[in-house]
């Protein structure tokens, strides 16, 4: 089953700039050079924190090291990354949308390291509608 | 039937070609958005991706950027007519310079050089809550510590709720969450906004 709303990225591992002060993740894995992700629903903990139901996302359970595959909508590019981290923080920005043209995604639910980002996007966007699948 | 283009040999080429680089518009764009829909699933999910490489920059010679990784891995890279580059804005390589931290994704040659499809220089996307908003300037906190972000007039753009950026960013509110993807000034605690995600709650 697929869900729909928007991916953006963030950093983890070592790391310059504003980045330096962030660590290894909730999985204790994450690096910004490999093709990973961060996911609202990794445990309850994490759960707690990005609160994704606050918005109305169902977003499903599931642990460090899981697969997800994630498809920019605007360009239909897709990334396989695993779980290794918890995040977005999606209760933060209920409601929010972004768009290309007539595709648009609603509410965050998955941030991508910026390897992952930038194969399905150029950094700069900062945030695409995006589906995400298993 | 029509081949797809072989990223890689075409990159490979517009290297070794030196100063008779191969035009990216020969096969069509490459820019950053079609470059990436080139790219595939063969690197293994949840591995260091080698044709990706990140860490602040130490030398430049020509066309190459030697850069040290924030994991000391050393890479050299490549940067050719073909590259796009980011740094606050579109840019190009004279704007680069050594101390600059780097994003770059590419196709890595036989020699281990990765050939830049894109750069991105200095960019931050950070998670924050605004402390303050001064004139042209909003002090944030990410993670717990300062971060003094700079409007740049003609550039900064703000996008409330998931609107359309613009430049007005008189809606911005002391207390809220942002994300702020812009570029970072080397050594310090300074960055330059590009566009400002606010939220609606």
């Amino acid at each position: 089953m697929a869900a729909y709303g928007e991916v953006s990225w963030f950093c983890c591992g070592s790391a310059w700039g504003p980045c330096g002060s962030t660590g290894h993740g909730a999985c204790g894995t994450c690096n910004s050079g490999s093709r990973q992700h961060a996911w609202p629903n990794a445990s309850d903990a994490c759960f707690s924190i990005t609160r994704p139901d606050r918005c109305g996302e169902s977003i499903t359970r599931r642990t460090c090291g899981f697969l997800h595959y994630t498809t920019n909508r605007c360009n239909g590019v897709r990334v396989a990354t695993r779980i290794a981290d918890c995040g977005p923080q999606t209760d933060l920005f209920c409601g929010e949308r972004v768009c290309c043209g007539s595709v648009c995604g609603t509410n965050r639910i998955i941030d991508l390291t910026p390897s992952a980002y930038s194969v399905i996007a150029s950094l700069s966007t900062g945030l695409r509608p995006a589906m995400v699948t298993v | 039937m029509t081949h797809p283009i072989d990223r890689r040999r075409l990159l490979t080429a517009a290297v070794l070609g030196g100063a008779g680089v191969v035009g990216a518009t020969a096969f069509g764009s490459l820019a950053p958005e079609a470059a990436f829909a080139a790219d595939d699933l063969t690197a293994q999910a949840g591995l260091a991706d080698p044709n990706f490489a990140e860490g602040r920059i130490t030398g430049i010679t020509g066309g190459v950027l030697a850069v040290t990784g924030s994991d000391n891995v050393l890479h050299r890279i490549r940067v050719t007519d073909a590259t796009s580059i980011w740094k606050l804005r579109p840019t190009t390589l004279d704007r680069v310079a050594v101390g600059d931290g780097l994003y770059a994704r590419g196709a890595r040659l036989g020699d281990g050089t990765l050939a830049a499809d894109a750069v991105w220089v200095n960019i931050v996307n950070l998670h924050a809550h605004i402390r303050a908003i001064g004139r042209n300037v909003l002090s944030l906190d990410h993670r717990g510590q300062p971060i003094v972000a700079h409007v740049v007039p003609g550039v900064t753009a703000a996008s409330y709720n998931g609107t359309p950026a613009v430049a007005d960013l008189s809606l911005l509110r002391v207390g809220r969450h942002v994300q702020v993807l812009g570029a970072w000034h080397p050594d310090s605690n300074e960055i330059d906004i590009a566009t400002v995600y606010a939220a609606a709650n």
